[in-house]
């Protein structure tokens, strides 16, 4: 759960992405190494095949290389990226089950994210179920839900950028954080008033 | 902060500003959330268990290692287009990938030698060339001539800025081409050319082309001198002679055909010889940011991620066997050394020993499995 601040390293990236555009392979690098990273575990919620994502990240920069004269060089670099890598998987999975490759979950019915529970931080036993609990509530949203949460709250990212990425206007954005957010209070709520209850009859 | 008076630990964990403070706290965000809880102590209890959910729950990545990384990017650069000077494979034999080098360097010069020995009609006489010549056309040119004994630096309309050496002479026509930028030098200059992919730039020097889309470096090229070199300092460039019989198709080709120079590589193109040779430029500068120069401190480090590291840091492919050099560990730290120094001491370590090849670094080893 890290918050990443936007703008320090923003300047930067928007230099080595012009300099990308002009056809700078050190740019290349640059780009592809300080990014992999991120496209690798956003790409692998997915779909679980790892070396699947590994391809299309590299399909997609030799892509943007092969067009980098008619790119837009005033592009937000980390969401335009993660918007084209998520396109591509998409598109890649839909043109393999179309020749008959079959059995690759089909991305667009898939988002899955995993947390770990960090027991340091804990102090009380409540606590753990709580968090327990909300790990299982994230779980079970819908996957548009899921996906603009991972990228409001774990991957630091804003409105704007999240509907760049997933194709929608920034108001559903709004709305689909909204009603996720309500979703999770809600039934937590009920959840940890149902496990306090047990927890004083027994 | 009174929108957070009845707050439940539910709204806590999904605010945005509470958990910018729970996750990173600045000095700022902690005064504020102190005070707060300083005056609405019901609300600590609360506070601390948000806090501690929202520090707890971690997303669980799958992960993936630096050198795989590495690896990956290393095959897709590649994969783009350059057909000669490409990354070669490291794990090839050395012998093998020297041989190849050679090959591919040798090629590269008598293509380079039968273009202009056949094509220049006079050649070393820089007047004669067809292509490009400010004589040719009755273009009006500007022309800045440095009499002076200081470099004198001359700003162009797209952005770009020329630093011309002494006695330096540089010209350009009046009202730009539509689809390219032009320059002529004779002497020596420094180029901060503005990125325009769509509008590369050419500098006509003593019969030799330099086209770039947007980049840093230096041409000397004095008039009674035989040779020009060319120094790149970022970015990319491609120089190709005048005489070179697919000259057209370079000069209006959307990348970068010809020789094709990386950072710190540097082109020496004699005239009177009728050669290109590439090498590195005398002392390299490391091409990442100031702010991301990495450590060089090394502590049982195979030599291998030794010059993966320097070769990345500085630009430069450095080719060697991986077979024998990931058995050869070095321990050292190298961050106020220049590049020849670093190179001389990891190779000095293990017993190795370097070549500048066709502006590359080659390390010749024996391994250190005994």
């Amino acid at each position: 759960m890290k918050f990443q601040p936007r703008s320090t390293e923003f300047s930067d990236d928007k230099r080595t992405w012009q300099r990308f555009l002009a056809g700078d392979v050190s740019a290349f690098e640059t780009l592809m190494s300080g990014y992999f990273r991120t496209l690798f575990h956003y790409g692998c919620k997915f779909s679980g095949d790892q070396e699947f994502v590994k391809d299309s990240i590299q399909d997609l920069f030799l892509y943007l290389w092969e067009r980098r004269a008619n790119l837009n060089a005033d592009a937000d670099v980390k969401p335009y990226l993660m918007a084209s890598l998520r396109r591509l998987m998409h598109r890649n999975v839909n043109s393999k089950s179309w020749v008959g490759e079959g059995g690759l979950t089909v991305p667009e019915d898939h988002f899955e994210i995993e947390f770990s529970v960090e027991q340091e931080y804990i102090n009380h036993e409540s606590t753990l179920v709580r968090t327990r609990q909300l790990d299982k509530l994230i779980g079970e949203l819908p996957k548009r839900q899921k996906e603009v949460i991972y990228l409001k709250f774990f991957q630091g990212l804003d409105r704007d950028s999240i509907s760049e990425i997933m194709d929608v206007t920034p108001q559903t954005v709004s709305n689909l954080l909204q009603i996720a957010i309500k979703q999770l209070k809600t039934h937590w709520k009920a959840e940890f008033l149902t496990f306090f209850m047990l927890h004083l009859l027994l | 902060m009174d929108r957070y008076n009845d707050f439940t630990v539910e709204d806590f964990v999904w605010d945005d500003f509470f958990r910018q403070w729970a996750l990173a706290p600045t000095p700022e965000t902690s005064t504020v959330w102190d005070e707060w809880v300083g005056s609405n102590p019901e609300m600590l209890e609360k506070v601390q268990q948000a806090k501690a959910i929202v520090l707890s729950l971690r997303l669980h990545e799958p992960e993936i290692a630096d050198p795989e990384i590495t690896r990956i990017v290393k095959q897709t650069i590649a994969k783009t287009d350059e057909p000669v000077y490409g990354f070669l494979p490291k794990t090839e034999n050395t012998y093998r990938l020297l041989t190849y080098l050679v090959a591919a360097s040798a090629t590269l010069l008598m293509l380079a030698g039968w273009a202009i020995y056949t094509l220049n009609p006079k050649k070393g006489d820089p007047q004669s060339t067809n292509i490009g010549s400010p004589t040719d056309s009755n273009i009006a040119f500007i022309e800045k001539v440095n009499h002076s004994a200081e470099p004198m630096r001359v700003d162009m309309e797209d952005g770009s800025k020329i630093t011309i050496a002494p006695a330096g002479r540089l010209r350009y026509p009046k009202k730009p081409n539509a689809d390219k930028r032009e320059v002529y030098l004779e002497g020596e200059a420094f180029f901060d050319i503005a990125k325009d992919p769509g509008h590369p730039f050419f500098v006509y020097s003593n019969g030799l082309i330099t086209k770039v889309l947007g980049t840093s470096f230096s041409i000397e090229a004095y008039y009674d001198s035989n040779e020009v070199t060319v120094e790149v300092k970022t970015g990319r460039v491609a120089v190709f002679a005048e005489s070179d019989p697919a000259v057209k198709e370079k000069i209006s080709g959307t990348g970068l055909q010809g020789v094709v120079l990386r950072p710190n590589q540097k082109i020496i193109y004699s005239r009177d010889e009728v050669r290109m040779v590439k090498t590195l430029v005398e002392q390299p500068e490391m091409v990442v940011a100031k702010a991301l120069t990495p450590q060089f401190e090394f502590e049982d480090t195979p030599a291998s991620d030794v010059f993966d590291k320097v070769g990345k840091a500085y630009g430069i492919d450095i080719l060697y066997d991986e077979n024998l050099l990931k058995d050869c560990p070095l321990t050292a730290t190298l961050d106020n050394q220049t590049l020849h120094e670093k190179l001389s001491i990891i190779c000095k370590a293990v017993e190795a020993s370097y070549e500048i090849l066709d502006g590359q670094i080659v390390i010749y080893s024996k391994g250190c499995k005994n």
